[in-house]
């Protein structure tokens, strides 16, 4: 299945990268002859905690090399900062490209192709869960640093107090829902993030739909499919009968973890982390469970998670292939990510969980053993997922329409359709070929 | 609001005089149904103002209490209110300390940027405006027109071609690549303009030139002192617009040490919360509370320029 969809996905990237070139212009020619030069110096850019810590390790380590690290910002700005200064040719040699954004880099011919410099280590270290993220057309465009699996944060006291079960079926958590608003009316559990879209994608992901896939040389969006439409409609109820919580922003949600009005919650496996940095003093309340699932079998998608790439007109590919691959495959590459000791990120690379969970101390889980968790939902993570090629768009206009489902003047189910309508659109305008699914 | 009022009851005053016994018959009808409608207008205007206050008050209220909270506290309590301890100076310190004590190096750059920067397109603005007024040259008014169009395109809208000239020119990720775009102000030209076409009596320029100063000499000792107030009302428009400038330093800069405060902030801010970071999000709180000190400072201080300005502009 996923071969096939790659194969069918090799002619169309391989087009829109010729597209883009020759409509771009003025790109680095020079840059595709990778030379296997590993010394120079290197530019990177990112946004990830530890970035400064990862550059510094390397440079002590790779005595050849020179990392200049760079902070930016995160979320749209930065990847519009990022297509401008390789429009202008002043990118850097590694950036931070989170999952969703990398099609569109890689359509619109913004990053380098991989697949010589470090196709066969993408092939080597990394399952299917994360490969298909970073792989188009048969190409690789970047390399992936951690994988974010669903998972499930709930107050261990608050259930034990209520006699609440732990759901392990979505049917499960509505009644948990149910039951939480009824031992407290001013607590709920979930939340229905209405600035940010992640969460619902994910939770598509999970159920078995599937936004964007190719057909020969075309895209296909689906993304009211059938999986994504039970989602959206089974959230739009919660959302709607006040059963979780409608929030615009983080800065409410953790004011609603603080005060004890959010008690339960789908997240990722960095939420972990976050979590307890932002709420210590509620330290052994809380406990991680696997993410709920359609028909109690385990399955999971992503909520996050982030890759290396070259952008186009690097001068020192060699020298940028070999920082991304230590910090992405090497142990003390990954050692220094988490040096901190406050990430509880969970490596796309199997290999190197024992340096994370070694790294991460869950006393404020009772001890629990969230990684072993964490790795059974990486390993449950669906098949077949590609993200779109103009995921900015996506994004806008399912973001527009979120505030309004809560009061019931759209339809969650509804905001797909739109959402669709809306890619489409913008996938015709720059090009790409769009079947008809 | 005190200019309204006392217009008001001058207007019938002035008429009343000459015309006697007649007059204030007619008024009388009229004058009735009138208060209510004022009374109504004064609330409705009174009311507009303070939504106008609370809109703006009720935000930097928010950031003033905010950045005297621990952490906890900034999630556990209310917006508007108190936390249980006070956390300023704590708070302070952390913020000069964070990052090798990067946000100092910010708040030095911004001046540098917004300080210097607004003062020498003053400087230019007005020497322009100036020469526009009181010279002839040939294409002057085609030139004008130039600038005018300038006022009309948005800074925003000029950012990526100016990150792309700046690429050329080899200035991307440079102290210059945000400061020299800075300097130039179309609008600050119109405005000197119209300074020196109301404040600088061309009689008095004539009588500079018969004493035999030169041209440049009759600007710097006759000219400029006169549109002094239009100079720091040009140099506040500037400075803000500078100190407020995002997507410019956004895209131009890659290199933390040359960020601007609002840049530095939005690092902070944007990925504290969605990285677990939240001591993060409290130095953004903490570091805008202090940023903007300068600018409501700047204003206290030059207000009275400002104002001048502002209505001298107006009137003519």
């Amino acid at each position: 299945m996923l071969r096939r969809t790659t194969a069918a996905l090799a002619g169309s990237v391989t087009a829109l990268a010729l597209l883009a070139t020759a409509c771009g212009g003025g790109a680095d020619q020079g840059a595709s002859s990778t030379a296997a030069k590993k010394t120079g110096e290197v530019t990177f850019w990112s946004f990830v905690k530890g970035s400064d810590k990862v550059a510094e390790a390397f440079n002590r380590s790779h005595p050849d090399i020179e990392v200049t690290f760079e902070t930016v910002p995160s979320g749209q700005e930065y990847y519009s900062k990022l297509t401008n200064a390789v429009k202008a040719g002043t990118a850097p040699d590694v950036a931070v490209v989170e999952f969703p954004h990398l099609p569109e880099f890689a359509a619109q011919g913004k990053v380098e192709d991989l697949t010589g410099l470090l196709g066969p280590v993408v092939r080597e270290r990394f399952p299917d869960a994360a490969r298909q993220l970073v792989d188009l057309g048969g190409r690789t465009w970047g390399v992936p640093r951690d994988a974010a699996p669903l998972m499930m944060m709930y107050r261990k006291d608050f259930f034990t107090r209520h006699k609440i079960d732990v759901p392990t079926t979505w049917d499960a958590y509505r009644n948990m829902t149910e039951q939480v608003k009824k031992a407290d009316p001013a607590a709920r559990g979930g939340v229905l993030y209405t600035d940010n879209p992640g969460l619902l994608s994910a939770l598509s992901w999970q159920a078995g739909g599937r936004w964007f896939s190719t057909e020969k040389d075309s895209w296909k969006v689906t993304v009211d499919d059938g999986p994504s439409k039970k989602v959206a409609a089974y959230w739009g109820d919660l959302a709607r009968k006040d059963l979780v919580r409608s929030l615009s922003q983080l800065d409410p949600f953790w004011t609603s973890v603080q005060k004890n009005r959010t008690v339960a919650y789908v997240c990722a496996s960095w939420c972990a982390g976050a979590h307890q940095a932002t709420v210590p003093d509620q330290k052994g309340k809380w406990a991680v469970a696997p993410v709920p699932t359609w028909d109690g079998k385990p399955a999971s998608g992503m909520y996050g998670g982030s890759s290396f790439v070259i952008p186009k007109g690097s001068d020192n590919s060699g020298a940028a292939a070999e920082f991304i691959k230590w910090i992405t495959t090497d142990p003390e590459g990954m050692k220094a990510w988490v040096s901190s000791g406050t990430s509880s990120m969970f490596p796309a690379d199997p290999k190197l969980v024992p340096v994370t969970k070694a790294a991460f101390t869950t006393d404020y889980y009772g001890g629990q053993d969230i990684y072993t968790l964490m790795a059974q939902s990486y390993n449950a993570i669906r098949p077949g997922w590609t993200w779109g090629p103009v995921m900015g768009a996506t994004n806008t206009a399912i973001v527009d329409q979120l505030p309004k489902v809560a009061d019931g003047s759209v339809t969650l189910p509804g905001v797909l359709a739109i959402a669709e309508k809306a890619t489409i659109t913008q996938m015709e305008q720059r090009g790409l070929k769009v079947a008809t699914p | 609001m005190t200019t309204s009022p006392t217009l008001h009851p001058a207007a019938p005053a002035r008429e009343t005089t000459p015309v006697t016994g007649a007059a204030p018959r007619p008024r009388r009808p009229r004058r009735a149904p009138e208060p209510p409608t004022a009374l109504l207008s004064k609330a409705g205007v009174t009311a507009l103002l303070g939504l106008a206050t609370l809109y703006t008050l009720l935000p930097l209220t928010w950031l003033l209490l905010s950045s005297t909270k621990s952490r906890e506290d900034l999630f556990g309590t209310n917006g508007f209110a108190l936390g249980d301890e006070t956390h300023l100076a704590d708070n302070l310190g952390h913020l000069f300390e964070a990052d090798g004590g990067v946000y100092a190096r910010w708040l030095i750059n911004t001046v540098l940027y917004a300080g210097v920067g607004a003062l020498l397109a003053a400087v230019f603005s007005v020497a322009a405006g100036y020469a526009f007024d009181k010279l002839s040259f040939p294409g002057k008014e085609r030139l004008f027109s130039l600038v005018l169009l300038g006022v009309m395109v948005p800074g925003t809208a000029m950012a990526i071609p100016l990150y792309l000239l700046a690429a050329e020119a080899g200035l991307v990720n440079t102290f210059w690549g945000v400061f020299i775009p800075g300097l130039v102000f179309p609008f600050g030209v119109y405005l000197a303009r119209v300074f020196s076409a109301s404040y600088v009596p061309d009689e008095v320029l004539e009588a500079a030139r018969m004493d035999g100063a030169g041209e440049f000499r009759t600007f710097c000792r006759i000219a400029f002192p006169m549109v002094a107030p239009g100079f720091v009302t040009i140099f506040l428009f500037q400075f803000t617009q500078i100190w407020n400038s995002f997507f410019l330093p956004l895209v131009m800069l890659s290199d933390q040490d040359l960020y601007p405060v609002n840049l530095g902030l939005y690092v902070w801010y944007s990925s504290a919360l969605t990285q677990g970071h939240p001591e993060d999000y409290l130095l953004a709180v903490v570091g805008s509370l202090v940023a903007v000190a300068p600018l409501i400072a700047v204003f206290l201080m030059l207000q009275r320029f400002w104002k001048s300005g502002m209505t001298a502009g107006a009137v003519k």
